[in-house]
């Protein structure tokens, strides 16, 4: 993100330190924007219905598993199949912990977030020995095992009948409704956005470019490609292991079937929406995979309103909007959304002068 | 300006009397329906039997002139979307009664449906969801606003195995008989596994460890030599038809001669269609009518099917015909509600449980007698069995026998 956010730099913009070069909000306007967003966020359950803060909440549990995986695909380059079966990790770990020790959901979500990661690390051996499709078929196989273990596993996650979570609380106060676990969650986005967004500051982080970039100058260099590999699957299951305990102690309910192959396809084609290695791009992908099976549900529902045979139809249309819109963004616009807003706001900042 | 002000102060008061008129007068209901997914093969037409009875029921005055304004929902056989569908739900519909689907979703649902206090009618008939104390030895909690139309999965399979025992000893057999369970490792097969297999043990039979195969059609010889490897005199199929069909093929080709015996969602029309001979014999539950049979009610079955069918042509499945009685005995305990004073989630169950081998009025002859207590949520303890013959595609379904399973306290919930 910060290579690509300053290779337009204005007119009269001069960067003399590096401290000015790897800033996260490049001017003053775009640091305003982000701080009120989120208090226009922190205000949102006042006036928006549980309609929309439920889709809010969606688009933020979905959206920190989904930067998870975009570390490891968009910034250290590699390939995952299996982070459905990590977001459900999380899912699992959150609410065992707090239904067996009695543990309080709110230490219950970054202990998971732990355990998934400690997962992510053995499952990311493998990727410190082989890449490209070797890797996708390794991560299927753990998406395959973890699915497994979780229809099995009935001392941890119930088996195939599933497993109850609690409500997040503080201090005996319940987070039971869409309105208090909006700011739950959004606790939750902005710690873990800032964080990715440093990440990616750091050395570590720009260690997993380099590896995505080109690993043999990156091993040159003197980068230890195990362990950044690694490291990068560790870090991502971290993330996918609390957006699932999020996920769990919003829903109240956690059952295998829903952590299946097809939501880790979702994930990625989340990332690939939302543009690949970007922070921004993230959220934005997972909003737009999030609103338009809605987007799609509200137009069927004004043509054939009660007509069972559209009812039936809808659950197709719904799954094949998402697979056009992929395919849509592959051909026309292969950064993702991230990229498309950046045209945007290029395009109105040099009206009418594009130079 | 002071025009535009009072005309639409009127029309805001007008638009908010009309929404609380509106609201006081319709009885919200939810439908969660499985119209894709693994069990969508039995999923569509149980959904479509809801949806006419609905129609139906709103056509003809609704509840006391109170219409059932209804919601239909496909979860695909998802629990995790069954529940998020239930939780958008209770912030915007504010159901008072839900049809609901699966077995999985259905006992998940159990504890949240208890505390929001709304009746669920399930089409999972699992022996967990008749316990409304929780006081069963065995059973997992309690679960007090579930109801279903039908013996439970578990008292099912155990007329079966009654069934099973009769049929040994009728052939002359001797020696002891082996019982085997089949079915894929999720809530809904797994449902009757020990409860079946307990009482097979006490009638005599000996029990084999239980096969697993697909609940999406797949093929299952491999599951098939087990079976015949295992030398199971009778396979008790937990999943639903279209998966018995690729089962039933498969074991067919590889010659196992073992009786058959499947649950009320294993067989149907379509698949005695499907298997053709391979599907001889079968023995499984029916839990209603069938749509050739000769009885008071068909005259209202067959005008509540004309609600999607106008010709009243289609000749409708079993499973339609269940969740027309599910919906009816829905609309009965909300007539006994209204009487109550008020259509409350909480007044429908007290209406389930105030009936007593009851048929709803207009299906006699169609739906079977039900009982519910506050103590005890075991609708139905007749279970009847059927087999079919396939005839080159005029197929036949003859009824074996009626079983009475014994309403043992201790099987409560289990």
């Amino acid at each position: 993100m910060s290579s690509s956010a300053h290779a337009r730099m204005n007119c009269g913009e001069f960067r003399s330190t590096y401290i000015q070069d790897t800033t996260i909000f490049p001017t003053p306007l775009a640091r305003r924007t982000a701080i009120a967003a989120v208090i226009f966020l922190l205000l949102a359950p006042t006036f928006l219905n549980s309609y929309f803060l439920n889709l809010g909440i969606q688009i933020g549990y979905y959206g920190i598993a989904a930067l998870g995986l975009n570390i490891v695909v968009g910034f250290t380059g590699q390939i995952s199949l299996g982070h459905a079966a990590f977001f459900g990790f999380g899912a699992f770990a959150s609410a065992w912990l707090n239904n067996a020790t009695g543990l309080p959901v709110f230490f219950c979500i970054p202990l998971a977030g732990a355990m998934t990661m400690a997962v992510g690390l053995i499952v990311g051996i493998p990727a410190g020995r082989i890449k490209g499709l070797y890797l996708a078929i390794a991560t299927l196989a753990s998406q395959y095992i973890l699915e497994d273990f979780f229809s099995r596993a009935d001392w941890f996650t119930g088996g195939a009948y599933g497993a109850m979570a609690n409500p997040f609380t503080i201090f005996g106060f319940e987070f039971n409704n869409d309105q208090r676990y909006w700011y739950v969650v959004l606790f939750y986005v902005v710690l873990m956005f800032l964080f990715g967004t440093n990440l990616l500051r750091t050395r570590d982080g720009r260690a997993f470019i380099a590896v995505r970039d080109h690993y043999l100058s990156a091993e040159i260099m003197g980068i230890n490609l195990t362990k950044y590999r690694i490291l990068s699957f560790g870090i991502s299951s971290f993330y996918a292991g609390v957006g699932g305990a999020l996920f769990g102690h919003y829903l109240g309910f956690v059952s295998a079937e829903g952590f299946t192959l097809l939501l880790s396809i979702q994930f990625l084609g989340m990332i690939i929406i939302g543009g690949m290695g970007s922070v921004q791009g993230t959220l934005m992908g997972t909003a737009f995979m999030v609103l338009l099976p809605e987007l799609m549900e509200g137009g069927v529902g004004l043509f054939g309103h009660g007509s069972s045979g559209l009812m039936q139809a809808l659950a197709y249309i719904k799954e094949m909007s998402i697979g056009l819109a992929i395919i849509l963004f592959l051909i026309f616009e292969p950064d993702g959304l991230a990229h498309r807003w950046k045209m945007i706001k290029a395009y109105w900042k040099l009206y009418p002068f594009s130079y | 300006m002071r025009k535009s002000i009072i005309l639409g102060s009127l029309l805001v008061a007008s638009l908010a009397f009309a929404g609380s008129t509106l609201a006081a007068d319709t009885i919200p209901v939810g439908h969660l329906a499985a119209y894709t997914g693994p069990t969508s093969g039995v999923g569509i037409p149980f959904g479509n039997g809801i949806d006419d009875a609905l129609a139906y029921i709103n056509k003809h005055g609704g509840i006391n002139g109170k219409q059932i304004k209804y919601k239909t929902v496909d979860y695909s056989y998802n629990a995790p979307r069954a529940v998020a569908t239930y939780k958008k739900w209770m912030s915007s519909l504010k159901p008072v009664a839900i049809q609901g689907w699966g077995t999985a979703d259905t006992e998940a649902l159990v504890k949240f449906i208890a505390k929001d206090k709304v009746t669920y009618i399930s089409a999972s008939y699992s022996g967990h969801l008749t316990d409304p104390t929780g006081k069963g030895p065995k059973s997992k909690s309690a679960a007090p606003y579930n109801f279903f139309y039908g013996p439970s999965y578990s008292d099912a399979c155990r007329g079966l195995v009654q069934w099973a025992a009769d049929d040994w000893k009728a052939k002359g057999k001797s020696g002891k008989p082996k019982f085997i369970h089949m079915g894929d490792n999720h809530p809904y097969p797994n449902a009757p596994k020990a409860a079946c297999a307990a009482y097979a043990k006490e009638l005599g039979f000996e029990v084999e460890p239980s096969i697993v195969y697909s609940l999406k059609p797949a093929d299952a010889k491999a599951q098939c030599l087990s079976l015949k490897d295992s030398g199971a005199d009778y396979a008790y199929l937990a999943n639903t038809s279209s998966s018995n069909i690729s089962l039933l093929k498969s074991c067919s080709t590889v010659g196992v001669k073992t009786q058959f015996l499947t649950n009320i969602w294993g067989w149907d029309e379509n698949s005695i269609k499907a298997t053709g001979a391979a599907g001889d014999g079968i023995a499984w539950v029916v839990g209603a009518a069938t749509w050739e049979d000769d009885a008071p009610g068909m005259k209202t079955l067959r005008e509540v099917s004309k609600m999607s069918d106008p010709s009243g042509k289609k000749p409708r499945m079993l499973h339609y015909i269940r969740g027309v009685c599910g919906t009816f005995l829905m609309k009965e305990a909300m007539l006994k509600a209204d009487a109550m004073g008020a259509i409350t989630g909480e007044n429908i169950k007290k209406g389930f449980e105030s009936m007593k081998n009851f048929v709803p009025a207009g299906l006699e002859g169609v739906c079977s007698p039900s009982t519910w207590t506050a103590e005890d949520h075991r609708g139905m303890n007749l279970v009847n069995v059927y087999t079919s013959k396939y005839n080159g595609g005029d197929f036949k379904m003859t009824k074996l026998a009626t079983v009475e399973v014994p309403r043992r306290p201790e099987w409560l919930g289990w």
